[in-house]
């Protein structure tokens, strides 16, 4: 038994039926069943963990100015899950994380090395394995089939025992990782030059940065879709910096913005049979446009409320 | 001032960025408790020599050390800090308080693992108490005034406890009333706290402040070694008119390097 499989035993456990309990507090017809239904159930751990961990990173990754880098990595793992297929592999996943986990370094080895800019080295990587999938299909295997469209879109029916256990570990590793390393990774990402003076591992952060957001973005491929992982990434974290006051702040409010949309886009799009991971998209997208709007709202509002009180007093002047 | 080994030694300093040479033939002594500011035109060098000497470029001949040893070398590990232009590079999407910006100062590659250290927060707090951002500790940096902005950021570089501050352009972007303010407290952090204090500025009154002056022109440096009572500008203007340094057209970098 894996991790996610083990997650599921216990909060599945006919002694507490915690999942059982909370379904029986949501509303709507179908939804219910992502508490009851065990494929659900699996689907529904799955894209609560991805959440939480694709927010977290999503901060640091927005700050990095590295938003489409998840997107890019999302199209190398396409590649590996149409060989994956394509050979028959019980686990197309696997494929997906060693071309993400090597595209990943040698994307920041580039960039790090400035042989080229951020974006271009992304965009060769997005295009090219997007392609060299589609083009291994057609000639080995059977073309666009529904499993390779879930892969593309999501598709909570992939979601299997194997596939809840790499995620739970993928997401395991994100977490402690972030626990060991998130100072030093703020640190470098605010002044890297600073950071080095300091003496900080800048590169080695960075590398590691990078091989971790690989894994993940893998681990959210079937949750949400190849085409839509940007939505969790970076969306949550982006409307979190509308009005948040500080770091922490920021993390915490990526994760409510993050969450509410995982929830409200899993009830839409299972009450009106829509896919899970557009709908997710689409309300992350809505909650952004919501917020951004009501900030400029209350900005202008205050501003004629009160005279100008943009910046603080300087307390020696 | 008492004066005993050299803290910073450049020798005969060349170093190439971009395939251009930037700087050549400098050489420079920097000891404990001095302020050294460097100025000159843009594209003259002057930012070049401090990424040298903070390691962050390789000199291509001459050397350049650090307490000792080579720059970014174990000797000069915490005992140097890095105190960044804030106007250029706090991104504008960060969310970040004072507080949590002058913290990441407390960090070393020795104590990186720990995730709770016991005098972190006493040197976060009395870092902030130094730049005098007590009242806005937990304000988001974004929001202050440029003036502001800046000493978080000096108080970032303070919390590491560094003897040597290398300060980049720190004026930019900071209006005057802000910029009086701001050289009083370098001039405090250097008489009372003792710390050297390294800085590119274009500003003439902030050079004045200086105990030595550097002038940076066309890959040249000239160091002045006792100071304020000839005034910098002149100076600058007198080594540009006289032609001291016949190479220095030749050499001329191709791009702002501030």
């Amino acid at each position: 038994m894996g991790l996610g499989t083990a997650l599921h035993w216990v909060l599945n456990h006919p002694r507490f039926s915690i999942l059982e309990a909370v379904g029986g507090l949501m509303p709507g017809e179908v939804f219910p069943a992502f508490f009851e239904m065990e494929m659900l159930q699996r689907a529904l751990l799955a894209a609560l963990l991805v959440t939480v961990v694709a927010g977290l990173y999503g901060t640091f990754l927005m700050l990095r100015n590295l938003s489409l880098i998840g997107d890019g990595l999302a199209h190398v793992s396409f590649g590996g899950v149409a060989v994956g297929v394509t050979v028959g592999a019980v686990a197309p996943l696997s494929y997906a994380l060693i071309f993400s986990i090597v595209a990943s370094i040698i994307i920041f080895e580039l960039q790090s090395r400035e042989i080229v800019s951020g974006d271009t080295s992304i965009a060769i990587f997005l295009t090219g394995m997007l392609a060299f999938g589609l083009v291994v299909l057609r000639l080995f295997g059977q073309g666009i089939t529904t499993d390779i469209e879930g892969y593309l879109f999501g598709s909570l029916v992939l979601i299997d025992d194997r596939s809840l256990d790499t995620i739970t570990t993928i997401s395991l590793f994100a977490l402690v990782g972030l626990a060991l390393f998130h100072r030093g990774l703020l640190a470098i990402t605010i002044d890297s030059v600073a950071a080095r003076v300091q003496g900080l591992p800048v590169h080695l952060i960075g590398l590691w940065f990078s091989v971790t957001i690989a894994a993940i973005v893998v681990s959210m491929v079937q949750v949400i879709g190849a085409l839509l992982v940007t939505a969790l990434l970076v969306t949550p974290a982006a409307t979190a910096q509308l009005i948040s006051r500080s770091f922490r702040g920021s993390l915490l409010w990526t994760q409510a913005f993050g969450l509410t949309s995982t929830l409200v886009g899993l009830y839409l799009s299972a009450e009106l049979n829509t896919g899970s991971g557009s709908m997710i998209a689409v309300v992350a997208a809505a909650i952004f446009a919501f917020v951004g709007l009501g900030r400029l709202i209350f900005s202008r509002f205050q501003s004629i409320e009160s005279s100008p009180k943009p910046v603080l007093m300087d307390p020696e002047a | 001032m008492s004066k005993g080994e050299p803290i910073i030694t450049v020798r005969d300093l060349k170093v190439q960025r971009g395939g251009a040479v930037v700087l050549e033939g400098v050489d420079l002594d920097i000891h404990a408790g001095d302020f050294v500011g460097l100025s000159g035109p843009n594209g003259s060098g002057k930012s070049t020599l401090l990424m040298t000497i903070i390691g962050e470029l390789e000199p291509m001949e001459g050397s350049v050390q650090v307490f000792g040893d080579k720059p970014g070398a174990k000797a000069s590990r915490g005992r140097i800090a890095w105190v960044s232009q804030a106007a250029a590079q706090l991104p504008s999407n960060l969310r970040i308080s004072v507080r949590e910006l002058v913290a990441l100062g407390t960090m070393t590659w020795k104590d990186f693992f720990k995730i709770r250290r016991s005098d972190r927060s006493e040197r976060v707090e009395r870092a902030i108490k130094l730049v005098g951002l007590e009242e806005v500790a937990d304000h988001d940096v974004q929001r202050l005034s440029g003036g502001q902005r800046q000493r978080a950021v000096v108080a970032r570089g303070l919390a590491t406890e560094a003897e040597v501050l290398i300060l980049d352009e720190p004026l930019a972007g900071v209006d005057r009333a802000s910029r009086d303010d701001f050289l009083k407290l370098l001039d405090r952090l250097c008489r009372n706290e003792g710390k050297t204090l390294v800085m590119v500025t274009h500003d003439q009154t902030a050079i004045h402040q200086c105990t030595h002056c550097a002038i940076c022109i066309d890959g040249n440096v000239q160091f002045d070694e006792d100071h304020v009572s000839a005034p910098p500008v002149l100076h600058l203007e007198t080594l540009a008119l006289d032609g001291d340094f016949p190479s220095s057209q030749k050499t001329k970098a191709p791009k702002e390097l501030a």
